[in-house]
């Protein structure tokens, strides 16, 4: 993996959409000194303004929608949206229940989907590497 | 032509002013200069971030400066209550305050005088 285009830290803002908070646990282990996420310049940030990667969990609730929608399009352009954990790639075992919205793809496009009921903190820095790469052909698309 | 004011303790000297302020908006636009330029002008990427809920307008999403009395006008509410209700707004209301009000010290002082 070469980086050129895109040479800033890559910043990461977590949205949690209804989540059991399992995949959330998970990603806060990814910051803990075992993965050290941060030494690869991965790094969580408190506002989607500053993000280069939305990281959304959960199955999306009703209530969360207009939420989502107005969090995505506050995130500058390249954006990459990418979703941890079963239930917000296809619901899991709230698929299809009367109070969901989602999955996160009917709600806004989708980049990198990380599998598991929590996925773990290694498949998480995975598809973080993966949304990464994928943002650097963005950025030198714009570049270009 | 110098333009120095001098005091005896200190001086002023606009030139210096004004070579300052253009030092600090260099140094403010060096910054601006190197800040995110992705953001796309009139979208909701300039708006303000709360949680994702809808941006107030500007004049409803300040704390006002009165908040900062909210202990007092607590603690005192009932009080306040009681004052509001006569403060009607209303001149005719004020007029009947200023006569009933005359008439009494008028009263009161008729009273004492002939005691």
């Amino acid at each position: 993996m070469s980086l050129k285009a895109f040479k800033r830290a890559l910043w990461v803002y977590h949205l949690n959409t209804g989540s059991c908070n399992g995949c959330d646990i998970e990603i806060l282990a990814v910051l803990t000194p075992r993965y050290d996420a941060e030494r690869f310049g991965i790094k969580l940030v408190g506002s989607p303004r500053h993000a280069d990667v939305l990281l959304v969990t959960g199955p999306v609730v009703r209530q969360m929608v207009t939420r989502v929608e107005r969090i995505y399009q506050q995130t500058p352009d390249p954006k990459l949206v990418m979703v941890v954990g079963n239930c917000g790639a296809e619901g899991d075992v709230f698929h299809e229940s009367y109070n969901l919205a989602g999955p996160i793809d009917q709600i806004i496009p989708v980049d990198v989907y990380v599998p598991g009921c929590p996925p773990r903190p290694e498949a998480i820095i995975h598809g973080v590497a993966m949304a990464w790469v994928k943002l650097e052909k963005l950025a030198k698309q714009e570049v270009v | 032509m110098t333009f120095i004011l001098e005091s005896g303790y200190a001086f002023w000297n606009p030139l210096i002013w004004i070579i300052v302020f253009i030092v600090i908006m260099i140094v403010v636009y060096f910054f601006r200069r190197r800040g995110q330029k992705g953001y796309k002008k009139d979208t909701d990427q300039t708006q303000i971030f709360l949680c994702g809920e809808e941006v107030p307008e500007a004049g409803e999403r300040h704390i006002r400066v009165g908040n900062i009395y909210w202990g007092f006008f607590e603690t005192l509410k009932e009080y306040y209550e009681q004052i509001l209700r006569p403060h009607t707004g209303i001149i005719n209301d004020y007029i009947l305050w200023f006569v009933a009000i005359t008439a009494i010290s008028v009263i009161v002082l008729l009273v004492a005088g002939l005691g």
